[in-house]
């Protein structure tokens, strides 16, 4: 099957995952070098769970499949290596350009302040500047939608779905307290 | 009669009702925004729902998965992006008609042929899920394994790209799934002496890391193209087109409900064959086929709606599910502690009616949205993608964070999301991946069972194989699919097909 729409070769839609037919993309050699290593490694591991004891012991299956991922992980790169590489991609523009790499760096950022900081400071910071980044509109929007759908997502979450996240530096629950007694004889909650 | 009170139970508690509707409402949406996808919202809310009782929960996600296989189409005939893998042949004959100013009439009837597919599946489910699943209890062990490996397989080959990444996928899978302590020896699995990995992956983690973050983060490479603006006019089709096209319909629906009872095989597959057979039965077209035929729109949409219907019966009566949106409504039913499986059906036949109840319900439901609310979709799917990345991402993070209230889950899914990243652009498939972690244990217990069973003795195995007709049967797909990608297969298939075989 061929791709449909030759824009979208890079998988944006769970229908198209990404990839060139004919061609190599910048990084795919090493992608591919990468996962043999790796099942090599997960393959050793696997060994080590029980060696060859039996056929029902608990490495036989991690055994296996790790075999079968080194196998075709090898056969991957022997076809990936014969193909030439596309002209028309470079790795900083097509496969990890910076807004990816900014992204990348803001989500690890969110999860160390998380639990430090709490839930609402941090998703109000990663919005913001998120937003910011990609929508380049001014600060008064910026603000206003990520502090808006923020509200929303939190509201949404914390009473309809009742997630817990860490509250951190707020003083989430006794915030909820305040409302609750404010419209007290509400035994529903 | 019980079967019936139980089938009624979502029509008789008007918030199961209500559930159903917001579900179906926005699965409908978000399989049309064009970033989200169905399986990206049912593996993010599975997390949210956690705390709730199993009935609503599970009305919401119905509601989600059966909308959200309906919305697809709508980017499909729109943008030419298939909102969700069963819309890839929609967008073939859709978007050539919504570039002659036909988007409204192609929604309408899009929206038609999926309601009528949509209830021939439920209905085909409802009458053979009891049969399988009694037929199921004479399944041996083996038979799951070999299953399992099916329906990985079948992912991984069929889906666009090739085979050899789609069994890496699978393995990979099956490999992050044994992650932990086994659960019959205690031993432990590629745990690298870390404390922190011997309770496993959580594989809600997994899921929310493939096709949430990832996908968020490819979507970064089109934050500038802006939504297309098309002029929807009249959308509710007549009563002569839908008279017209009905014998189509009902072919192509049965094709879907076939092919989505198929382990390992979805709307997907479904709607292309359908496609196939639409172009091969339709003597005069209203148009040309890729040049905007109605016939064209309604294979597909009848065939992957009765799909949803057909693939809810492996899911349902063994375990086993059909594509990657199945598979997360297994994680879905896990998590609130049903087991899917034959014995689901005989100790709580109560949920199975319930969740055709849901079905039916939400088949109703999409019939509704699909046809109402145009003025408020082209609103919604112009919602600028600079908001909608970054709001997709704390989704995706509150809710890996939600199941087990543990930072490292989202550690992980962070990990896992770069990672499913990398494995888009290089084309590996994602959905045999979360098939792999959601089979690894079923795929492990019955393989250790069988070969116990037959005293460690692999001739004594292959034995029972080759005298079990089922088992057989499997046994051989299984080692057709590997020969099917070979040349000698290609080879022997033009001489057969012709130049037809070329399309698989």
């Amino acid at each position: 099957m061929q791709h449909l729409d030759p824009e979208h070769h890079d998988g944006n839609s769970d229908a198209l995952p990404g990839g060139l037919e004919a061609e190599r993309r910048p990084g795919e050699l090493a992608f591919a070098i990468l996962m043999v290593a790796a099942s090599l490694g997960l393959l050793w591991s696997a060994y080590g769970i029980a060696g060859f004891e039996a056929l029902s012991s608990p490495g036989a299956i991690p055994m296996a499949t790790t075999a079968v991922m080194l196998i075709s992980s090898i056969l991957i790169v022997l076809k990936v290596v014969k193909l030439p590489l596309t002209r028309l991609e470079t790795l900083a523009k097509d496969i990890l350009p910076p807004v990816i790499l900014i992204f990348a760096a803001l989500l690890i950022a969110y999860g160390l302040l998380l639990t430090t900081l709490g839930f609402l400071p941090t998703s109000a910071l990663f919005l913001i500047v998120a937003i910011k980044i990609l929508g380049r509109r001014g600060w008064g929007w910026t603000v206003l939608v990520s502090l808006g759908s923020l509200l929303l997502i939190w509201l949404i979450f914390r009473i309809v779905f009742t997630v817990l996240m860490p509250s951190g530096i707020v003083p989430e629950a006794e915030f909820i307290q305040y409302f609750r007694t404010l419209f007290a004889g509400d035994p529903a909650q | 009669m019980t079967a019936l009170m139980d089938f009624l139970t979502v029509f008789t508690q008007p918030q199961l009702l209500l559930l159903v509707g917001l579900g179906t409402f926005a699965g409908v949406y978000v399989g049309a925004i064009p970033g989200l996808s169905v399986t990206m919202a049912v593996s993010i809310l599975i997390s949210f729902t956690f705390s709730w009782d199993v009935y609503p929960a599970i009305s919401l996600m119905i509601g989600i998965y059966m909308g959200g296989v309906y919305g697809g189409s709508r980017t499909a005939i729109l943008l030419n992006i298939p909102g969700a893998p069963s819309a890839i042949a929609t967008a073939l004959d859709g978007y050539p008609m919504a570039l002659r100013g036909e988007a409204g009439t192609a929604i309408g009837v899009t929206t038609v042929m999926s309601f009528i597919g949509g209830f021939i599946g439920i209905g085909v489910l409802a009458l053979a899920a009891p049969l399988v699943s009694d037929f199921a209890l004479t399944f041996q062990p083996r038979d799951y394994m070999l299953l399992a490996i099916l329906g990985i397989l079948l992912v991984g080959s069929l889906s666009q790209g090739s085979l050899v990444k789609g069994i890496f996928a699978g393995a990979l899978g099956i490999a992050i799934g044994a992650v932990g302590r086994d659960p019959l020896t205690f031993a432990e699995r590629f745990t690298f002496d870390f404390q922190i990995l011997e309770g496993g992956i959580s594989f809600i983690a997994v899921m929310i890391g493939m096709f949430g973050v990832s996908e968020a983060l490819g979507q970064l490479h089109h934050v500038d193209k802006d939504a297309v603006r098309q002029k929807i006019s009249r959308i509710v089709p007549s009563l002569a087109t839908v008279r017209k096209h009905l014998p189509l319909s009902l072919q192509t629906s049965s094709i879907g409900v076939v092919i989505g009872a198929l382990p390992g095989t979805g709307g997907d597959i479904a709607a292309l064959m359908a496609y196939d057979h639409a172009k091969r039965v339709t003597k005069k077209p209203s148009r040309p086929f890729g040049e905007g035929a109605m016939e064209g729109l309604v294979a597909p949409e009848t065939a992957n709606n009765a799909a949803v219907g057909g693939a809810f019966i492996p899911m349902m009566t063994l375990g086993i599910p059909g594509d990657a949106v199945t598979a997360i409504m297994i994680g879905a039913l896990f998590i609130h502690g049903l087991n899917p499986g034959p014995m689901l059906m005989i100790d709580q036949p109560d949920m199975f009616w319930f969740i055709v109840g849901c079905l039916v319900m939400a088949n109703v439901f999409m019939l509704i949205f699909g046809l109402t609310g145009i003025k408020l979709f082209t609103k919604i799917v112009e919602m600028p993608r600079s908001v909608l990345i970054p709001l997709i991402m704390l989704l995706s993070i509150v809710g890996a964070y939600a199941v087990n209230n543990s930072i490292t889950d989202v550690y992980w899914m962070l990990g896992f999301g770069v990672f499913g990243y990398f494995m888009r652009h290089y084309g590996y498939p994602l959905g045999p991946v979360i098939l792999g972690v959601i089979l690894s244990r079923l795929l492990d217990d019955n393989w250790r069972r069988a070969i116990i069973s037959e005293r460690e003795d692999l001739g004594r195995f292959f034995e029972g194989i080759v005298t079990s007709p089922l088992s057989l049967v499997l046994f051989v797909s299984v080692i057709l699919i590997f020969v099917s990608q070979t040349p000698i297969w290609a080879k022997a298939k033009t001489r057969v097909f012709g130049r037809k075989g070329e399309q698989q």
